[in-house]
């Protein structure tokens, strides 16, 4: 009884989860005519991927999702690379305030991003990166990086620091020791992260909307509306094929590098 | 081939000192291990010789070789960890690789190294599998191939056996005796297990708070313990540790303590009369006879010996052996008696020096 109660209300959970996606994909398909029929249709009568097709060849989708590739692309490797460097120095080096300078790195998060987007956008412009992809990649690396680099530290500091004194005793370097020994060890940690910080990126909005204005730049977040949503009319069934596109890749990434995730909690499990 | 050799080596973190003023030598081939409790400084001793630690002074030696600034894949070692530190990605053919790879060595050459190494630890239906495959003995096996697959001048040994279950731990000593015969190589065994390092060990050298106590063979740090710490230190039960006083009388030192007046063996000529500590050993403690009076505290039933723990006058407690046939009685009182030629006398203090005249 209990089981089955317990069934009922984590399938009322996936259901009030799944089903706005569900009605994504459902208006995505359906005819124009469709749209506001009354009651409203659960399958589509007459699916099309008119949409779909409409979007690729007559709008900048193509160019926003583009842009929003090597954005986040761009900035999952920096901070992923920043991070494994700078939680092997946490974990590994002995050096005056390790520990307050990594308590700092999470003071950040204390501020609203609301407040550092002001100043970050004259940062930009001073810079001469305003309106600029980069702009964006910096932008959301200095709120993905404290999170990676804290995320990155507790995995390192599973690492057993006897590994890394063997290679060292085998004739590694310490560059040596750290690619044949360390990475392998942290592939799980460095995956979530990495998955972590391009989720974060590619569903990024406010900072997309500040600090880039041309259109060349957009990413899909900000692109999509101004494309498809002015103050008379909003294109829903053009917006549901652009939702379903944008979250697809999301969607695979996480299918494929599933196992990895989960693989990372029993890692420290083994012995040596 | 190479020895060891530590000169005034010191190494000291934020203010803590772990190693002070450490002079060992150590011959070619010769096994030592390293003995003391923990945080005597055995296993920062092992790891400044590892190339893993620096030495805040002082000068290490491989060999020729002063290694103070060498980094530890060139200092020609290998080393077993307590947790082995099997690469847990790799299989155990990479793992006894590895060493071979980092030094370059061709790959068919490799390949046969290993093999033999395999071979050697009965290692070869292994190969293909991941250290976490593996149950604690074995991985323990791949951990001595990784480091004899590649023929150093010096093995290192930090507690590789203290992981191993009592039975497995019996037979993994037997082999690294076999071992060591067979390699002739220097070995360096980091323990806190007197019966590794009294079965196992060329010489020991007993540690303390980061100073040197002893450096002898086996036999002589039981028969002659250096001080009041390895006197208490080495031996199964721990040596009888009296305080009380030193007299002179007819030539020779007596000793009062614990309700007995005893005979002691050559003392040092500098000593003089005064507080002072005696050790008796339990194998010299006769139970059941003698002119001392005791009440029996404990019986402790091994099989082959009792061991007997006494409460004597001012309520010492004296622990001695008896056969197995004699089974003292709790509670009761008993006659035991001293061997007094076989006593130890030492200095006050936790540290006090011996003071009989035999070395």
């Amino acid at each position: 009884m209990r089981r089955l109660l317990l069934n009922l209300l984590v399938w009322s959970c996936v259901l009030l989860v799944a089903f706005p996606l569900f009605w994504m994909i459902v208006t995505s398909l359906k005819p124009q005519v469709e749209l506001w029929a009354r009651p409203p249709a659960l399958l589509p009568i007459e699916p099309t991927m008119k949409h779909y097709l409409n979007l690729l060849r007559e709008t900048n989708f193509l160019s926003y999702f583009r842009n929003s590739v090597l954005l986040s692309t761009a900035t999952t490797l920096l901070v992923v690379a920043v991070a494994t460097l700078g939680a092997y120095s946490l974990v590994r080096f002995r050096y005056r305030g390790r520990d307050t300078l990594a308590m700092l790195v999470l003071f950040t998060y204390l501020l609203p991003s609301v407040v550092l987007l002001l100043p970050l956008y004259l940062m930009m412009v001073k810079l001469g990166l305003a309106n600029t992809l980069a702009s964006l990649v910096l932008a959301y690396t200095t709120f993905a990086l404290p999170y990676a680099l804290w995320l990155l530290r507790s995995f390192m500091a599973g690492i057993p620091e006897d590994l890394e004194s063997a290679a060292l005793v085998d004739g590694a370097t310490r560059l040596g020791a750290f690619r044949d020994v360390i990475l392998p060890q942290l592939l799980p940690g460095i995956i979530s992260t990495a998955l972590f910080t391009f989720i974060l990126s590619w569903n990024e909005y406010l900072f997309a909307l500040v600090l880039v204005n041309s259109d060349a730049s957009r990413p899909l977040t900000t692109g999509v509306m101004n494309m498809l949503i002015s103050s008379f009319n909003i294109e829903w069934s053009l917006l549901m094929a652009a939702s379903v596109m944008m979250s697809l890749p999301l969607i695979l990434a996480f299918a494929f590098l599933q196992k990895y995730l989960t693989r990372g909690f029993g890692a420290g499990a083994v012995k040596g | 081939m190479a020895g060891v050799s530590f000169r005034g080596v010191r190494k000291e973190y934020d203010g803590f000192v772990a190693v002070e003023g450490l002079d060992l030598d150590i011959h070619e081939g010769e096994f030592v291990a390293l003995l003391g409790p923990s945080g005597c400084g055995k296993t920062t001793t092992l790891r400044m010789l590892a190339g893993l630690e620096f030495p805040s002074s002082g000068e290490i030696r491989i060999g020729e070789r002063v290694v103070n600034d060498l980094p530890p894949g060139e200092r020609d070692i290998a080393m077993v960890f307590q947790s082995y530190a099997l690469y847990p990605h790799m299989t155990v053919a990479r793992n006894i690789e590895y060493p071979l790879k980092k030094r370059g060595m061709p790959g068919p050459q490799r390949r046969e190294r290993v093999a033999e190494a395999a071979q050697m630890l009965q290692l070869t239906e292994l190969m293909d599998r991941k250290p976490r495959e593996l149950s604690g003995g074995q991985q323990q096996r791949v951990a001595l191939g990784r480091a004899l697959v590649r023929d150093p001048q010096v093995f290192l040994l930090d507690e590789p056996l203290s992981n191993l279950d009592a039975k497995l731990r019996g037979y993994m000593r037997a082999e690294l005796i076999e071992l060591h015969r067979r390699l002739g190589r220097t070995m360096v065994y980091v323990t806190h297990d007197q019966l590794e390092a009294m079965t196992m060990a060329d010489r020991i050298a007993v540690m303390l708070s980061g100073r040197l106590q002893q450096f002898a063979p086996p036999q002589e740090v039981y028969r002659a313990p250096a001080n009041r710490f390895v006197a208490g230190f080495i031996g199964m039960p721990s040596m009888n540790l009296i305080d009380g006083e030193l007299h002179q009388a007819d030539g020779g030192f007596r000793f009062s303590g614990a309700g007995m007046n005893l005979a002691l063996p050559r003392l040092k000529t500098d000593v003089g009369a005064g507080a002072a500590c005696l050790g008796i050993r339990s194998e010299h403690l006769r139970i059941g006879e003698g002119p001392h009076r005791a009440t029996v505290q404990i019986v402790e039933q091994t099989g082959h010996e009792n061991i007997v723990v006494l409460t004597a006058t001012g309520g010492v407690r004296l622990t001695g052996r008896t056969t197995a046939a004699v089974l003292p009685v709790t509670g009761k009182e008993i006659a035991f008696g001293v061997e007094e030629s076989a006593l130890h006398v030492f200095a006050p203090g936790d540290e006090g020096a011996r003071l009989n005249a035999d070395n």
